[in-house]
Protein backbone atom coordinates (compact mmCIF):
# COMPACT_ATOMS: atom_id res chain seq x y z
CA UNK A 1 0.00 0.00 0.00
CA UNK A 2 1.24 3.44 -1.07
CA UNK A 3 2.12 5.38 2.23
CA UNK A 4 0.58 8.69 3.39
CA UNK A 5 -0.88 11.14 1.04
CA UNK A 6 0.03 9.00 -2.16
CA UNK A 7 -2.40 6.27 -1.05
CA UNK A 8 -5.08 6.00 -3.72
CA UNK A 9 -8.54 5.81 -1.94
CA UNK A 10 -9.31 2.06 -3.10
CA UNK A 11 -6.28 1.83 -0.75
CA UNK A 12 -8.00 3.62 1.79
CA UNK A 13 -11.18 2.33 1.52
CA UNK A 14 -9.41 -1.53 1.52
CA UNK A 15 -7.52 -0.22 4.74
CA UNK A 16 -10.79 0.69 6.44
CA UNK A 17 -12.58 -2.40 5.78
CA UNK A 18 -9.63 -4.24 7.02
CA UNK A 19 -10.43 -2.36 10.26
CA UNK A 20 -8.06 0.42 10.10
CA UNK A 21 -10.92 3.17 11.14
CA UNK A 22 -8.69 5.74 11.81
CA UNK A 23 -7.77 5.93 7.87
CA UNK A 24 -11.12 7.03 6.76
CA UNK A 25 -10.42 10.51 8.26
CA UNK A 26 -8.22 10.64 4.96
CA UNK A 27 -11.20 10.34 2.73
CA UNK A 28 -12.79 12.92 4.55
CA UNK A 29 -10.29 15.16 4.59
CA UNK A 30 -10.12 14.49 0.63
CA UNK A 31 -13.51 15.34 -0.50
CA UNK A 32 -15.31 17.30 2.30
CA UNK A 33 -14.51 20.68 0.68
CA UNK A 34 -14.72 19.33 -3.10
CA UNK A 35 -19.00 19.06 -1.85
CA UNK A 36 -18.86 21.57 0.63
CA UNK A 37 -20.21 23.87 -2.28
CA UNK A 38 -22.30 22.24 -4.28
CA UNK A 39 -24.28 21.16 -0.54
CA UNK A 40 -24.34 24.75 0.51
CA UNK A 41 -25.88 25.48 -3.05
CA UNK A 42 -28.14 22.70 -2.70
CA UNK A 43 -29.47 23.63 0.70
CA UNK A 44 -29.27 27.20 0.92
CA UNK A 45 -27.39 26.92 4.81
CA UNK A 46 -24.54 26.65 5.31
CA UNK A 47 -25.16 24.90 8.92
CA UNK A 48 -27.63 21.99 6.85
CA UNK A 49 -25.24 21.91 4.10
CA UNK A 50 -21.96 20.90 6.76
CA UNK A 51 -25.11 18.44 8.66
CA UNK A 52 -25.80 17.07 4.96
CA UNK A 53 -21.89 16.27 4.10
CA UNK A 54 -21.41 14.90 7.79
CA UNK A 55 -23.65 12.16 7.79
CA UNK A 56 -22.83 11.47 4.15
CA UNK A 57 -19.44 10.33 5.48
CA UNK A 58 -21.27 8.42 8.44
CA UNK A 59 -23.86 7.14 5.75
CA UNK A 60 -20.92 5.96 3.33
CA UNK A 61 -18.60 4.79 6.06
CA UNK A 62 -21.12 2.70 7.55
CA UNK A 63 -22.20 0.94 3.30
CA UNK A 64 -18.56 1.07 2.33
CA UNK A 65 -18.30 -2.84 1.96
CA UNK A 66 -21.20 -2.06 -0.48
CA UNK A 67 -18.71 0.22 -2.44
CA UNK A 68 -17.99 -2.07 -5.32
CA UNK A 69 -15.22 0.04 -6.90
CA UNK A 70 -12.97 1.29 -3.90
CA UNK A 71 -10.97 3.59 -6.52
CA UNK A 72 -14.18 5.30 -7.64
CA UNK A 73 -15.27 5.72 -4.18
CA UNK A 74 -15.57 9.69 -4.88
CA UNK A 75 -18.54 9.02 -7.33
CA UNK A 76 -20.04 6.51 -4.85
CA UNK A 77 -19.56 8.61 -2.49
CA UNK A 78 -21.34 12.16 -4.27
CA UNK A 79 -24.35 9.83 -5.05
CA UNK A 80 -24.71 9.10 -1.23
CA UNK A 81 -24.50 13.10 -0.28
CA UNK A 82 -26.64 13.59 -3.26
CA UNK A 83 -29.71 11.74 -2.19
CA UNK A 84 -28.98 13.20 1.30
CA UNK A 85 -29.67 16.88 -0.07
CA UNK A 86 -32.37 15.77 -1.70
CA UNK A 87 -34.07 14.48 1.29
CA UNK A 88 -33.33 17.25 3.27
CA UNK A 89 -34.80 19.65 0.87
CA UNK A 90 -37.78 16.98 0.69
CA UNK A 91 -38.32 17.65 4.57
CA UNK A 92 -37.72 21.55 4.83
CA UNK A 93 -39.21 22.22 1.63
CA UNK A 94 -41.33 24.94 3.03
CA UNK A 95 -38.49 25.85 5.35
CA UNK A 96 -35.61 27.39 3.51
CA UNK A 97 -35.39 31.00 4.78
CA UNK A 98 -34.32 34.03 3.34
CA UNK A 99 -32.08 34.17 6.24
CA UNK A 100 -30.24 30.74 4.92
CA UNK A 101 -30.25 32.59 1.77
CA UNK A 102 -29.02 35.91 2.81
CA UNK A 103 -26.35 33.60 4.92
CA UNK A 104 -25.25 31.88 1.64
CA UNK A 105 -24.83 35.11 -0.65
CA UNK A 106 -23.09 37.17 2.42
CA UNK A 107 -20.66 34.69 3.29
CA UNK A 108 -19.10 34.79 0.43
CA UNK A 109 -19.28 38.53 -0.69
CA UNK A 110 -15.96 40.14 0.61
CA UNK A 111 -15.20 40.94 -3.14
CA UNK A 112 -17.75 42.75 -5.20
CA UNK A 113 -19.61 46.07 -3.63
CA UNK A 114 -23.20 46.25 -2.38
CA UNK A 115 -25.02 45.59 -6.44
CA UNK A 116 -23.21 42.66 -6.49
CA UNK A 117 -23.99 41.40 -2.63
CA UNK A 118 -27.96 42.33 -3.56
CA UNK A 119 -27.60 40.26 -7.14
CA UNK A 120 -26.07 37.09 -5.63
CA UNK A 121 -28.59 37.25 -2.63
CA UNK A 122 -31.69 37.40 -5.17
CA UNK A 123 -30.53 34.52 -6.89
CA UNK A 124 -30.06 32.56 -3.69
CA UNK A 125 -33.38 33.55 -2.72
CA UNK A 126 -34.87 32.77 -6.47
CA UNK A 127 -32.59 29.28 -6.42
CA UNK A 128 -34.81 27.76 -3.54
CA UNK A 129 -37.68 28.51 -5.71
CA UNK A 130 -36.79 25.99 -8.03
CA UNK A 131 -37.32 21.91 -8.14
CA UNK A 132 -34.38 20.06 -6.76
CA UNK A 133 -33.71 18.39 -9.85
CA UNK A 134 -33.67 22.44 -11.38
CA UNK A 135 -31.62 23.34 -8.62
CA UNK A 136 -29.03 20.52 -8.39
CA UNK A 137 -28.52 21.26 -12.66
CA UNK A 138 -27.85 24.58 -12.48
CA UNK A 139 -25.39 24.31 -9.53
CA UNK A 140 -23.73 21.45 -11.42
CA UNK A 141 -23.37 23.44 -14.25
CA UNK A 142 -23.09 26.93 -13.05
CA UNK A 143 -21.26 26.66 -10.14
CA UNK A 144 -19.55 23.96 -10.39
CA UNK A 145 -18.49 24.15 -13.90
CA UNK A 146 -19.00 21.04 -15.31
CA UNK A 147 -20.52 20.53 -18.69
CA UNK A 148 -23.75 18.99 -19.50
CA UNK A 149 -21.70 15.63 -20.43
CA UNK A 150 -19.84 15.39 -17.77
CA UNK A 151 -23.25 16.16 -15.41
CA UNK A 152 -24.85 13.36 -17.22
CA UNK A 153 -22.25 11.05 -16.73
CA UNK A 154 -22.23 11.70 -12.88
CA UNK A 155 -25.86 11.36 -13.00
CA UNK A 156 -26.54 8.98 -15.01
CA UNK A 157 -28.98 10.92 -16.98
CA UNK A 158 -29.55 12.12 -20.81
CA UNK A 159 -27.69 15.43 -21.77
CA UNK A 160 -31.49 16.50 -23.67
CA UNK A 161 -33.03 15.45 -20.26
CA UNK A 162 -30.43 17.65 -17.80
CA UNK A 163 -31.28 20.60 -20.88
CA UNK A 164 -35.05 20.38 -20.07
CA UNK A 165 -34.39 21.14 -16.60
CA UNK A 166 -32.16 23.51 -17.07
CA UNK A 167 -34.32 25.64 -18.97
CA UNK A 168 -37.24 25.26 -17.20
CA UNK A 169 -35.02 26.96 -14.47
CA UNK A 170 -33.88 29.92 -16.45
CA UNK A 171 -37.54 30.85 -16.73
CA UNK A 172 -38.32 29.89 -13.39
CA UNK A 173 -35.43 32.41 -12.01
CA UNK A 174 -36.30 35.17 -14.37
CA UNK A 175 -39.89 35.30 -12.98
CA UNK A 176 -38.68 34.86 -9.44
CA UNK A 177 -36.24 37.94 -9.98
CA UNK A 178 -38.60 39.79 -11.54
CA UNK A 179 -40.99 39.54 -8.89
CA UNK A 180 -38.28 40.32 -6.87
CA UNK A 181 -37.38 44.14 -8.20
CA UNK B 1 -44.17 31.27 -24.87
CA UNK B 2 -45.42 33.60 -21.73
CA UNK B 3 -43.16 36.72 -20.50
CA UNK B 4 -41.32 34.80 -17.85
CA UNK B 5 -39.75 32.60 -20.49
CA UNK B 6 -36.24 33.24 -21.95
CA UNK B 7 -36.06 33.05 -25.74
CA UNK B 8 -34.66 29.38 -26.68
CA UNK B 9 -31.61 31.41 -28.22
CA UNK B 10 -31.06 33.74 -25.02
CA UNK B 11 -30.94 29.93 -23.13
CA UNK B 12 -28.57 29.06 -25.63
CA UNK B 13 -26.57 32.32 -24.70
CA UNK B 14 -26.92 30.66 -21.37
CA UNK B 15 -25.73 27.42 -21.91
CA UNK B 16 -22.79 28.88 -22.92
CA UNK B 17 -22.98 27.80 -26.85
CA UNK B 18 -23.48 31.16 -28.46
CA UNK B 19 -22.58 34.83 -27.60
CA UNK B 20 -24.41 38.02 -27.10
CA UNK B 21 -22.56 38.98 -30.54
CA UNK B 22 -24.87 36.01 -32.35
CA UNK B 23 -28.42 36.86 -31.16
CA UNK B 24 -30.59 39.12 -32.99
CA UNK B 25 -30.72 42.64 -32.47
CA UNK B 26 -34.11 42.52 -31.09
CA UNK B 27 -32.90 39.75 -28.42
CA UNK B 28 -30.12 41.48 -27.38
CA UNK B 29 -31.59 42.96 -24.71
CA UNK B 30 -33.08 39.84 -23.53
CA UNK B 31 -29.97 38.46 -23.86
CA UNK B 32 -27.74 41.41 -21.83
CA UNK B 33 -30.62 40.86 -18.63
CA UNK B 34 -29.94 36.60 -18.74
CA UNK B 35 -26.42 37.65 -18.06
CA UNK B 36 -27.11 39.28 -15.72
CA UNK B 37 -28.90 36.27 -14.18
CA UNK B 38 -25.51 34.56 -14.06
CA UNK B 39 -23.88 37.52 -12.91
CA UNK B 40 -25.01 36.58 -9.38
CA UNK B 41 -23.78 33.21 -9.16
CA UNK B 42 -21.51 32.77 -6.53
CA UNK B 43 -18.90 30.51 -6.85
CA UNK B 44 -16.26 31.05 -3.99
CA UNK B 45 -15.27 27.87 -2.26
CA UNK B 46 -16.41 26.59 0.65
CA UNK B 47 -14.74 24.93 3.33
CA UNK B 48 -15.88 22.85 6.13
CA UNK B 49 -12.45 21.60 7.84
CA UNK B 50 -15.11 20.92 10.90
CA UNK B 51 -16.63 17.97 9.14
CA UNK B 52 -13.49 15.77 9.52
CA UNK B 53 -13.40 15.68 13.49
CA UNK B 54 -17.27 15.84 13.37
CA UNK B 55 -17.60 12.63 11.65
CA UNK B 56 -14.78 10.64 13.28
CA UNK B 57 -15.79 11.82 16.49
CA UNK B 58 -19.61 10.45 15.27
CA UNK B 59 -17.51 6.96 14.51
CA UNK B 60 -15.89 6.93 17.69
CA UNK B 61 -18.82 7.64 20.12
CA UNK B 62 -20.94 4.97 17.99
CA UNK B 63 -17.96 2.31 18.84
CA UNK B 64 -18.40 3.54 22.56
CA UNK B 65 -21.97 2.98 22.48
CA UNK B 66 -21.21 -0.64 20.84
CA UNK B 67 -18.18 -2.06 23.18
CA UNK B 68 -20.54 -2.06 26.69
CA UNK B 69 -23.14 -4.38 25.58
CA UNK B 70 -20.33 -6.32 23.86
CA UNK B 71 -18.22 -6.45 27.52
CA UNK B 72 -21.65 -6.61 29.71
CA UNK B 73 -21.00 -9.26 31.81
CA UNK B 74 -24.80 -9.94 31.54
CA UNK B 75 -24.17 -10.41 27.54
CA UNK B 76 -20.76 -11.40 27.88
CA UNK B 77 -21.21 -14.81 26.94
CA UNK B 78 -19.20 -14.50 23.97
CA UNK B 79 -17.19 -16.36 24.17
CA UNK B 80 -15.16 -19.05 21.67
CA UNK B 81 -16.94 -22.46 23.46
CA UNK B 82 -14.49 -25.35 23.02
CA UNK B 83 -17.17 -27.72 21.72
CA UNK B 84 -15.90 -31.45 20.81
CA UNK B 85 -17.79 -32.77 17.80
CA UNK B 86 -20.52 -35.43 18.72
CA UNK B 87 -19.58 -35.47 22.26
CA UNK B 88 -20.70 -39.16 22.30
CA UNK B 89 -18.88 -39.88 19.58
CA UNK B 90 -15.23 -41.25 19.77
CA UNK B 91 -12.79 -38.04 20.01
CA UNK B 92 -12.00 -37.19 16.30
CA UNK B 93 -8.42 -36.90 15.53
CA UNK B 94 -6.16 -35.86 18.08
CA UNK B 95 -4.75 -32.90 15.51
CA UNK B 96 -8.34 -31.18 14.96
CA UNK B 97 -10.41 -29.69 17.32
CA UNK B 98 -14.19 -28.14 16.61
CA UNK B 99 -14.63 -25.00 17.98
CA UNK B 100 -17.86 -22.72 18.31
CA UNK B 101 -17.21 -18.95 18.81
CA UNK B 102 -20.24 -17.19 19.87
CA UNK B 103 -21.14 -13.35 19.83
CA UNK B 104 -23.62 -10.99 21.20
CA UNK B 105 -24.24 -8.43 18.87
CA UNK B 106 -28.14 -7.50 19.15
CA UNK B 107 -27.14 -4.22 16.75
CA UNK B 108 -25.21 -6.05 14.45
CA UNK B 109 -26.19 -6.60 10.73
CA UNK B 110 -23.26 -9.43 9.71
CA UNK B 111 -20.89 -10.66 11.56
CA UNK B 112 -17.65 -12.79 10.18
CA UNK B 113 -14.33 -14.19 11.95
CA UNK B 114 -11.02 -13.12 10.42
CA UNK B 115 -8.42 -15.31 11.79
CA UNK B 116 -4.63 -16.63 11.21
CA UNK B 117 -6.85 -19.95 10.26
CA UNK B 118 -8.31 -18.21 7.15
CA UNK B 119 -6.15 -15.87 6.07
CA UNK B 120 -7.68 -12.61 8.33
CA UNK B 121 -10.42 -12.98 5.35
CA UNK B 122 -13.50 -10.81 6.88
CA UNK B 123 -15.66 -12.59 3.87
CA UNK B 124 -14.22 -16.30 4.77
CA UNK B 125 -16.27 -16.98 7.80
CA UNK B 126 -18.98 -15.61 8.12
CA UNK B 127 -21.40 -16.05 11.61
CA UNK B 128 -25.30 -17.17 11.65
CA UNK B 129 -27.48 -15.21 13.52
CA UNK B 130 -30.09 -16.75 16.24
CA UNK B 131 -31.83 -14.13 17.90
CA UNK B 132 -28.80 -11.87 19.36
CA UNK B 133 -26.83 -14.21 19.01
CA UNK B 134 -24.24 -15.24 16.42
CA UNK B 135 -22.36 -18.16 16.11
CA UNK B 136 -19.88 -20.32 13.79
CA UNK B 137 -18.53 -24.05 14.39
CA UNK B 138 -15.16 -24.44 12.86
CA UNK B 139 -12.71 -27.77 12.74
CA UNK B 140 -8.95 -26.06 12.88
CA UNK B 141 -5.77 -27.97 13.64
CA UNK B 142 -4.79 -27.85 17.40
CA UNK B 143 -2.47 -25.30 18.27
CA UNK B 144 -2.40 -21.28 19.12
CA UNK B 145 -4.45 -19.24 16.24
CA UNK B 146 -5.66 -15.81 16.80
CA UNK B 147 -8.67 -14.09 15.52
CA UNK B 148 -11.21 -11.44 15.97
CA UNK B 149 -14.94 -10.98 15.09
CA UNK B 150 -15.49 -8.78 11.91
CA UNK B 151 -18.67 -6.18 12.74
CA UNK B 152 -20.96 -5.05 9.95
CA UNK B 153 -17.56 -5.19 7.59
CA UNK B 154 -15.77 -2.52 9.36
CA UNK B 155 -15.70 -2.54 13.11
CA UNK B 156 -12.99 -5.57 14.35
CA UNK B 157 -13.95 -6.74 17.70
CA UNK B 158 -11.61 -8.89 20.02
CA UNK B 159 -14.13 -11.21 21.58
CA UNK B 160 -14.67 -10.93 25.26
CA UNK B 161 -14.31 -13.99 26.33
CA UNK B 162 -11.19 -14.72 25.47
CA UNK B 163 -7.13 -13.42 26.10
CA UNK B 164 -6.26 -10.93 23.73
CA UNK B 165 -2.76 -9.66 22.72
CA UNK B 166 -1.82 -6.86 21.07
CA UNK B 167 -1.16 -7.17 17.25
CA UNK B 168 1.98 -4.88 16.47
CA UNK B 169 -0.24 -2.19 14.80
CA UNK B 170 -2.39 -0.98 18.05
CA UNK B 171 -5.38 -3.29 18.13
CA UNK B 172 -5.88 -6.70 20.14
CA UNK B 173 -6.35 -10.08 18.57
CA UNK B 174 -8.22 -12.81 20.60
CA UNK B 175 -6.04 -15.82 21.06
CA UNK B 176 -7.28 -19.38 21.20
CA UNK B 177 -5.00 -22.26 21.86
CA UNK B 178 -6.75 -25.69 21.00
Amino acid sequence: MRPGSQATDGDIVRAVLAGDRERYARLVERYRDRYARYATRMLGSMDAAEDAVQDAFVRAYDQLAQCKEPDKFVGWFFLILRNRCFAERRRNRNSASLDAANEVAAADRADGGAENAESRRALQRALLELTPDQREVFVLKHVEGLSYGEIAERLSTSIPSLKMRMHRAYDTLREQLRDHT
Amino acid sequence: MSGHEFHPLVKQLLDGDITLADLPAELRAEGEEALQLLAGVERTDVTMPAVTWRVMATLERRRRRFLPWLLAPALAIAAALLLWLRPGSPPPSASLVTVRFVLVAPEARQVSLAGTFNQWNPQATPLIRAGNVWTATLTLPAGQHQYAFVVDGARWVPDPGAPAVDDGFGRRNSVLTL
